[in-house]
């Protein structure tokens, strides 16, 4: 999306931000990928899906999509990547950069669309499940698609924020913060609207279980994840600091409400995928809806969710380290900090911020 | 070979499925090929007439007012499927009121227009050419959209390796196919190892036992009939039409081979 601004409709001030965005981005998908192939029964036949098609499914769609918009990823940090010094004496090299730079726009637009196109279907994916009318609704994708678009941003000026608080200085102009906040701050309440008109138009008739799981939702055991996780702390809280000027201003504000919009994110997708899958199928008329379920994860799924979360940080610090990521005064100050703990690392930091 | 018509129908419906529109489809469907027999749509029979629907075409009756919820059927099942204890391709649902109890026997539907199949990423559950729905355990990636697309709850997934003795066996009969691999989904196929090659072994499927799933065979009160809808003197097809028969969730448009006569 950064990226898109930047090359698209040639925002480039944002340059900066849109080299953290794909780089956060890209670790995020491959996050998402890891999650993805642990999750799967058969993680050895994670490529099936490469090779044996069927275009008919939504899964197949969101495989395919985040497989090639990861592909994107990896080709614009690449271009990041290429700065290094270590790879500085090989022109060849520098000279496949040079095209990816030229192709930056033509990628940011297939990186746009795919993005787009993997969030719908992502939501898609519960949309076209008549067997849960809870999540049988055409509003599925553009539900889905609206809160990454708020969510996305999010985890860009968390990770901003966080970095500046750790430098003791702004990482990037403060003020491209301030404009992607405020953008933020727009998209929630774009969201808090179609999730509004969702909710009342999903209330107004009674559909066999999908009333149930509403009011499960509104009123029952995931009314607090509902309200206080998704609505007030994931949207209205964080929406009113990002469209504050006096919050905008401070990084820890900005670290707060960031965090805050990922949370309600998380709670949204847990909150959404349990109540369809909670909900147990009334097979007929004959044999009406048993009792709820609940769903605690086992002490495997966590260890997994930390193992993924350790990999994200690891190859973040790992990336700020040795990829510039970074604008050049802070990737040099921060290298000047850690070459006092430990030894100079053979490969140092670029220098220069490419900004075109 | 299923013929151009039916591929251009099916897929019609797939389409359908898919844009969420079904509904629609199907109310459409009950109004230009569907009279309601006691309350069940028989798409079925017209689908034949027009001479579009697979043969031989395979479904299941269960009289509900017959069933006395004995399990036996749940058995024979997982014996001869082998399946590990906590799946069931074949289940009773039971409900107690005052002065009764009501059972429900759940099986795979083999729906024409199957949810499974439409959702299957890598096409690991698809229709045969005779329209069930089976499943290539090589092909599943065990992501078990199917299971949460299913509106009968009628797949299984293997969270465990099934190494252990088989209680069913010998009782209520032997394995007659290999035991699926951790990992993947599962679900009941109409003992299709059974169906296949009747004709050829000089049986007749749905009257000698070894051509006739395990389900029927056990019932000891009858319940279950199975056999081609469109076979001459089909009983199948006598009690489809004189008795009062139903399917389940019939407003999915999913149309299933399995009618419970009520």
């Amino acid at each position: 999306m950064f990226s898109a601004a930047v090359y698209i409709l040639g925002i480039k001030r944002l340059v900066p931000v849109a080299r953290i965005a794909v780089f956060v981005g890209m670790i995020g998908y491959s996050m998402a990928l890891l999650c993805l192939i642990l999750d799967i029964g058969r993680p050895d036949r994670f490529w099936h899906g490469w090779v044996f098609w069927n275009p008919h499914s939504m899964l197949w769609e969101v495989t395919m999509c985040i497989t090639f918009y990861m592909g994107i990823l990896v080709l614009e940090v690449l271009t990041i990547a290429a700065e290094h010094n270590l790879l500085k004496r090989y022109p060849i090299v520098h000279r496949i950069a040079e095209r990816l730079h030229h192709l930056m726009p033509v990628l940011a637009i297939v990186g746009m669309v795919l993005s787009l196109l993997h969030q719908s279907s992502l939501g898609a994916t519960y949309g076209v499940v008549k067997a849960r009318p809870i999540w049988n609704k055409s509003n599925m994708p553009i539900l889905f698609i609206l809160s990454a678009v708020a969510a996305g941003p999010a985890l860009t000026i968390f990770a901003i924020s966080l970095l500046s608080r750790l430098n003791k200085r702004p990482i990037v102009k403060w003020s491209l913060v301030e404009d992607v906040a405020r953008f933020d701050g727009m998209a929630l309440l774009a969201l808090l609207y179609l999730r509004f008109w969702d909710t009342m138009a999903t209330s107004y008739s009674y559909v066999p279980l999908r009333s149930e799981a509403l009011v499960e939702t509104l009123l029952g055991s995931y009314s607090l994840a509902f309200w206080g996780g998704e609505i007030i702390l994931g949207i209205v809280l964080p929406a009113t600091m990002l469209l504050t000027p006096k919050f905008r201003k401070s990084s820890g504000a900005m670290l707060f409400a960031s965090s805050l919009v990922i949370i309600g994110f998380v709670i949204n997708r847990w909150e959404v995928t349990m109540t369809g899958i909670l909900m147990p199928i009334s097979l007929s008329p004959v044999m009406p809806v048993a009792a709820t379920t609940l769903y605690i994860p086992t002490w495997i799924e966590w260890a997994t969710v930390a193992g993924i979360i350790a990999y994200a940080l690891m190859a973040i610090s790992l990336g700020l380290r040795y990829l510039p990521v970074l604008p050049a005064r802070v990737a040099k100050s921060s290298r000047k900090t850690s070459a006092k703990r430990r030894p100079a690392p053979t490969a140092t930091p670029a220098i220069e911020p490419i900004v075109q | 070979m299923a013929d151009n018509d039916q591929l251009t129908r099916r897929d019609f419906l797939k389409l359908a499925g898919v844009t969420g529109t079904s509904v629609v489809v199907a109310g459409l469907g009950a109004t230009a090929l569907g009279h309601t027999s006691g309350g069940a749509t028989t798409g079925h029979f017209e689908a034949h007439a027009e001479g579009i629907a697979p043969k031989p075409f395979w479904v299941m009756t269960i009289d509900l007012t017959a069933c006395i919820g004995c399990n036996y059927c749940t058995y024979a099942c997982k014996a001869s499927n082998d399946t590990a204890p906590n799946i069931f391709w074949n289940y009773v649902y039971q409900q107690d009121e005052a002065d009764k109890h009501r059972y429900l026997p759940r099986m795979c539907m083999h729906c024409e227009n199957a949810p499974c199949v439409e959702v299957c990423p890598v096409k690991a559950t698809y229709h045969r050419e005779d329209g069930l729905v089976v499943m290539d355990y090589d092909k599943c990636i065990g992501c078990r959209y199917c299971e949460v697309a299913c509106p009968y709850g009628a797949r299984y997934f293997n969270w465990d390796a099934n190494t252990d003795p088989n209680p069913y066996v010998p009782a209520w009969g032997t394995p007659e196919i290999a035991r699926r691999p951790r990992g993947v989904v599962e679900k009941c196929t109409f003992c299709f190892q059974r169906l296949d090659g009747a004709a050829e072994r000089g049986l007749v499927v749905g009257v000698d036992l070894k051509a006739t799933p395990a389900c029927v065979n056990v019932c000891p009160v009858g319940a279950r009939t199975f056999g081609d809808l469109y076979a001459e003197n089909s009983t199948v097809a006598k009690l489809v039409t004189r008795r009062n028969a139903t399917q389940l969730r019939p407003e999915l448009g999913t149309v299933p081979r399995v009618y419970y006569l009520v």
